[in-house]
């Protein structure tokens, strides 16, 4: 009967990854909100073979001009017809720091004190031997970026929507971008108050952003014990997902998420990728108002 | 400290939060107001030509047995209460409040949800006067396929075939006439049948008129008003 609102969870999943809402038309001077708390178990970093838990609130918005936020995400949904959504897009690309995205909660071992020397083969066994090791360390900090862009979605029916968002403004430069294109079921009923959402696609990235979040600069190269790698532009990754919500009662629901992601192109390929497959899972109480 | 260490403390407040939001819930049947404002309202934003149609937030029985007598709809929030009146096919106007939205109120069913499917329906409008030009009824046909493309990309190869008068038939059977102008009157037979194509309780009286059956230039009469007016879209 109705699309529904699709939660991201706020740091579950880089900005570029995340899904508009669909749009919510509702009487002027209305708004619809979400907020809650709950639990995401994330690879440190993109690529990263250690997963880290923590805490994550849920933020999710919408008012009457169109106006959302959602996660990390804000924007605003200028169509008016019902098959079609676009606008501009704003999100926050979280910094990567040695100790992964974002790393406030929670710590992660550095990888060792291996970092002079110089044999590639021979620091991935020490690494491959170091469960709490990875391979940011010596690596450029990417800060926390603004990105901007836009997205367009298209409805193949009522439950079935074409995604598409274009973001800038990613790494230390600025000048990254990315494409994400998918399919996404909306809405489908699983029982009283169950709903299920899910979706596939594939995320392009500029050369500029591949190489910030898995290039291997010279200079990285001699402070870190990764090998110079020249990162290129092209599919970065497919990815699969789905989410789960559960409403208690109108104002409060559990939502839940997993979302798969299987690195492609020039990021599998990076000797700063542990794993080429990553998931994400994350789970969390949310009050509707 | 590890933020791993934190998991259980956090699942446990997952777990209490939720179950005590469980035992808060409303012990009646509901459905979000908020959600069903959002699929009615797309209509009223609609921008094509509607003249000959309307929407209705129905209620409709989920599988074959299910019955609608004695199934009341309501919305209620914090400070309003008011009662849906359901006719026989499950309709009700659907009332857009502001107020109902900003509460986060609820539609409240005197049944068990799970047996019925919450939806918005687009069917024809019913003239008081019994009294409807085939050229209308072709023109409210396209209205609805219009709209149906225009939610749904896989109608684009759909096309109207004729429209279906629903009665309750208890009171007398449907007299339903075809006027073809100089070439006289033809009764149209009713069967027995659902008002719309996927409502799954065929218990009403229906009368199919179908536009390759009638004249460009005719009347479609009657003298009872029918329930409902559907479009026969194949």
């Amino acid at each position: 009967m109705h699309k529904i609102l699709v939660l991201v969870l706020a740091g579950a999943c880089s900005a570029a990854a995340a899904q508009t809402p669909a749009n919510n038309p509702m009487p002027d001077g209305s708004r619809d909100t979400y907020v809650g708390l709950g639990v995401a178990s994330a690879p440190v970093y993109e690529g990263s073979a250690q997963r880290r838990v923590r805490a994550l609130p849920v933020v999710q918005a919408a008012w009457s001009n169109g106006v959302f936020i959602s996660g990390l995400s804000a924007g605003m949904h200028l169509s008016s017809g019902p098959s079609l959504e676009y606008g501009p897009l704003l999100a926050i690309q979280p910094r990567r720091s040695e100790s992964g995205l974002a790393g406030d909660v929670g710590i992660v071992e550095d990888g060792s004190d291996l970092t002079m020397i110089a044999d590639p083969g021979l620091i991935r066994t020490f690494r491959d031997m170091s469960a709490d090791g990875h391979r940011l360390t010596g690596m450029d900090v990417q800060r926390a970026r603004l990105l901007a862009g836009g997205f367009l979605n298209y409805y193949l029916s009522p439950q079935v929507r074409l995604t598409n968002s274009v973001l800038v403004g990613s790494g230390n430069e600025g000048n990254g971008a990315v494409w994400r294109t998918g399919l996404q079921h909306v809405s489908a009923r699983l029982a009283r108050h169950h709903f299920l959402s899910v979706g596939v696609g594939v995320t392009l990235a500029n050369r500029k952003h591949n190489q910030a979040y898995f290039g291997v600069s010279p200079e990285e190269s001699m402070l870190s014990m990764n090998p110079e790698y020249a990162a290129e532009g092209g599919l970065k990754d497919v990815h699969a997902n789905a989410r789960w919500n559960w409403a208690f009662n109108p104002s409060w629901l559990l939502t839940t998420g997993v979302q798969a992601t299987r690195l492609r192109g020039s990021a599998a390929d990076s000797p700063l990728t542990e794993r080429p497959t990553n998931l994400t899972v994350s789970t969390a109480i949310a009050y509707r108002f | 400290m590890r933020a791993s260490r934190h998991l259980p403390a956090i699942v446990a407040m997952l777990l209490a939060a939720g179950g005590g939001a469980a035992r808060a819930a409303a012990p009646g049947e509901w459905v979000s107001y908020r959600d069903a404002y959002r699929a009615m309202v797309v209509f009223e934003k609609y921008g094509k030509p509607k003249n000959f149609i309307q929407n209705h937030f129905q209620v409709m029985p989920r599988e074959k047995g299910v019955r609608l007598d004695g199934v009341q709809l309501s919305l209620q929030g914090k400070t309003l209460h008011v009662n849906l009146p359901l006719d026989a096919t499950g309709r009700t106007v659907f009332p857009f409040l502001k107020a109902a939205y900003d509460e986060n109120a609820v539609l409240v069913l005197n049944r068990k949800v799970a047996q019925y499917v919450f939806r918005a329906r687009i069917s024809i409008t019913v003239q008081a006067a019994g009294l409807y030009e085939t050229a209308h009824l072709r023109a409210a046909c396209e209205q609805v396929l219009a709209w149906k493309r225009q939610m749904d990309l896989s109608a684009a190869a759909r096309k109207c075939i004729g429209v279906r008068f629903a009665f309750t038939g208890k009171e007398r059977e449907p007299e339903v006439r075809l006027r073809r102008g100089a070439a006289g009157e033809t009764v149209l037979p009713a069967v027995t049948g659902a008002a719309f194509s996927d409502d799954p309780n065929a218990t009403l009286r229906v009368v199919n008129y179908r536009f390759a059956d009638g004249p460009d230039a005719g009347q479609v009469v009657m003298t009872d008003a029918p329930l409902s007016i559907a479009a026969l879209i194949e």
